[in-house]
């Protein structure tokens, strides 16, 4: 069997028309050039035929970068074929070839990346995180100075009252001393209260304001205990960090994906977050429950909150926000305080 | 420079016999069905593996890109062994880690790696370029790169802040000075590429888009202030105005680049235009929003095909003298850090 192709001599870019066979029982490649009358030999062996892609013409290497070049691909196969090693190399070509199993190959890709993402590595962080030495998450964020530097000021709120709260939930801290939680207060970022990893759990000048008895208080501080019983900060960083991973390693060059997966990967942070959120609001209410703190206090400053937000923000603005929202509506956290109130 | 045109003179000399110009079509011979299935077996696979197969991947398209780029009816290759890649991007990947921890756990370590990071950037661009041009071959002959730091540190970093420090008036200039630099250092076997643009030619390019964000941005800004009715449609037509420099961007850029681009005595030429990159820009854009990305292979293919199809070389006689560089090993480390740092 002759091949038709080109061959070039690896020194220069000068191509010869050329014809290839396979002679003495498989040993031997001999390459005829057609205008020189003159053929050369080379061990069948050595010399390294690519594997076949597309309609991409085959290359066939030899030593000294000498090359011959040919479209026939199917006589290349027979070829390759005889080569000890040659059955994995059209392996990839098959594959890529065979419709039925492209269309599988289609729809098992689309799952698996969306249950990767959706399910795969939010296990994935919360194992590892639990297993996690407990030093790892003090030295995570001694962040609390990093936010006195940027958005928080000092609390203005008096003395006594920082004293009174800080007795008030003493008791329960003590409760979760595993955690190493430890209440701060500060003034800044409207009414808020928010845990860090390392057990520091701030609550804002205008949240404390904005709270309307201490059963309130105490609503959302065991919120925030469920968000450091469950290393939900932890847990999302780490989660921020594989998701970053999983679409480099995937999409392999990154600049034709850039604007695709972009999208996506914040999509889904802000579907986490909400779930974390839902997380830490049953662990609120079980805690409730447990020290016989009526439900309807976590109804109430939920309310609170929301109607704060509200007049903060326009009507329009806040239904865009609601769907794209890190946290649930106030509506849902409500309907499932309620739905709670109603287990046995 | 001097040694550019000495190297240029010593080529003309060699042959005496008036030369023959031809006009040499760039031509991709891919098909957007074909690239799909090797894409999604790339895919699957690299699911699959968790990662691993990713290197195989690279070089599969890679491999499938150049292989069907002709010239003068001879396809580019890429030669990459995906060992090489791997290892390169499990070094990345280490150090990537490595970064991520020690921006948690010890800040002051990360900063000083980022500043390190810094300084080892132009390197890595150098390496980076100098692995692809060496794993690009064309009729048998591998490009080369062989570039600076010093120059590399200019063209990333001086350049481009002396563009910034003066509003934008050195702007062109530093675009000019990195395609002059990466251009000038790369060369086809021995024989070096030269690039000759002047400020002019960038500048306009600059100039104009000014000149139509004006002329176009101002008024629509205006008739929005005075009639609010006409506000609603003022942000689509804004839009409207960005696609279309952005488009104008592309394709003065690409053409200004391949004008300027010549290797020894032959000459380039890009006659890409604004409605035809509109055309395939769209089409792309609608095809895979509505298949949900699934597209995204057949637009690459797409965008190349009519990329390719308005560049030309102006060839003066024979392509097939060209010799080859001596061999020469660089890892794949400097293009893996690039893509897993995203700067290169």
């Amino acid at each position: 069997m002759l091949i038709d192709g080109i061959y070039l001599d690896g020194k220069t870019s000068k191509r010869h028309n050329a014809r290839l066979e396979v002679v003495n029982d498989h040993k031997l490649t001999r390459i005829h050039l057609t205008e020189q009358q003159q053929s050369l030999s080379f061990e069948f062996n050595q010399c390294n035929i690519e594997s076949r892609l597309g309609n991409t013409p085959r290359e066939i290497a030899f030593t000294d970068a000498q090359l011959f070049i040919t479209n026939n691909n199917d006589d290349i196969d027979t070829f390759s074929q005889w080569q000890n090693n040659e059955n994995k190399k059209s392996f990839l070509y098959h594959l890529e070839n065979n419709i039925p199993l492209i269309s599988v190959f289609t729809i098992a890709a689309i799952l698996l990346l969306y249950s990767t993402i959706v399910y795969g590595i939010p296990s994935a962080a919360k194992v590892i995180d639990h297993n996690a030495p407990s030093f790892t998450s003090d030295k995570l964020f001694s962040s609390l100075d990093i936010l006195d530097e940027t958005v928080f000021e000092p609390s203005e709120l008096s003395t006594k009252k920082q004293q009174r709260i800080r007795k008030l939930v003493a008791p329960y801290l003590a409760n979760h001393h595993d955690l190493q939680p430890k209440l701060e207060f500060r003034s800044g970022m409207q009414a808020n209260a928010l845990a860090l990893p390392n057990g520091v759990i701030v609550f804002t000048d205008d949240f404390v304001e904005l709270a309307q008895s201490d059963n309130q208080l105490l609503a959302v501080l065991f919120h925030e205990l469920g968000h450091l019983k469950h290393k939900h900060m932890t847990q999302r960083l780490l989660q921020d960090a594989m998701i970053t991973l999983l679409v480099v390693f995937i999409t392999g060059d990154v600049e034709t994906f850039d604007l695709i997966t972009g999208l996506p990967t914040l999509i889904l942070d802000m579907a986490h977050s909400r779930g974390f959120e839902l997380e830490a609001d049953n662990y609120a209410l079980q805690q409730l429950n447990q020290h016989n703190i009526p439900l309807q206090s976590f109804v109430l400053i939920m309310q609170n909150l929301g109607s704060y937000y509200h007049e903060k923000n326009d009507e329009k603005s806040n239904k865009l926000a609601d769907f794209i929202s890190t946290h649930p509506t106030t509506e849902q956290r409500i309907k499932m305080a309620e739905k709670f109130n109603q287990q046995p | 420079m001097n040694q550019e045109e000495s190297h240029s003179a010593t080529a003309a000399e060699g042959v005496q016999t008036p030369k023959k110009t031809s006009i040499l079509n760039f031509e991709f011979r891919g098909d957007g069905m074909e690239y799909f299935k090797i894409w999604i077996v790339n895919i699957l696979l690299t699911i699959v593996t968790l990662g691993i197969y990713s290197a195989w991947a690279k070089v599969r398209n890679n491999r499938y890109f150049y292989s069907n780029l002709y010239l003068d009816d001879a396809n580019f290759r890429y030669l990459a062994d995906p060992i090489t890649i791997l290892k390169g991007r499990i070094i990345a990947i280490l150090a990537f880690i490595a970064y991520y921890v020690a921006t948690i756990f010890a800040p002051v370590i990360a900063v000083i790696i980022a500043i390190a990071l810094l300084f080892a950037i132009p390197y890595f661009i150098n390496q980076s370029v100098a692995f692809t041009n060496r794993m690009s071959a064309y009729k048998n002959i591998q490009f080369r790169f062989k570039g600076a730091y010093g120059e590399a540190f200019m063209v990333i970093y001086i350049w481009p802040l002396l563009g910034i420090l003066t509003l934008g008036i050195l702007y062109p200039l530093a675009i000019l000075k990195a395609n002059e630099y990466f251009v000038r250092n790369s060369s086809y076997g021995t024989t070096k590429f030269d690039f000759k643009a002047t400020y002019k030619d960038y500048g306009m390019i600059f100039l104009t888009m000014i000149g139509i964000a004006l002329v176009v941005g101002v008024p629509v800004g205006l008739v929005a202030y005075f009639l609010p009715a006409f506000a609603m449609i003022s942000p689509l037509l804004l839009f409207v105005m960005y696609f279309g420099l952005f488009v104008y961007f592309m394709v003065s850029m690409t053409n200004v680049f391949y004008t300027s681009l010549s290797l020894v005595e032959h000459k380039f030429d890009a006659k890409l235009t604004r409605t035809g990159q509109t055309k395939v820009i769209l089409i792309n854009l609608f095809f895979t929003l509505i298949t949900l990305g699934l597209y995204l292979p057949a637009a690459k293919v797409r965008m190349t095909k009519y990329i390719c199809s308005c560049i030309t070389m102006h060839a003066q006689g024979s392509l097939e003298t060209f010799t080859a560089a001596e061999k020469e090993n660089i890892s794949a480390l400097g293009e893996e850090f690039g893509q897993v740092f995203d700067f290169a």
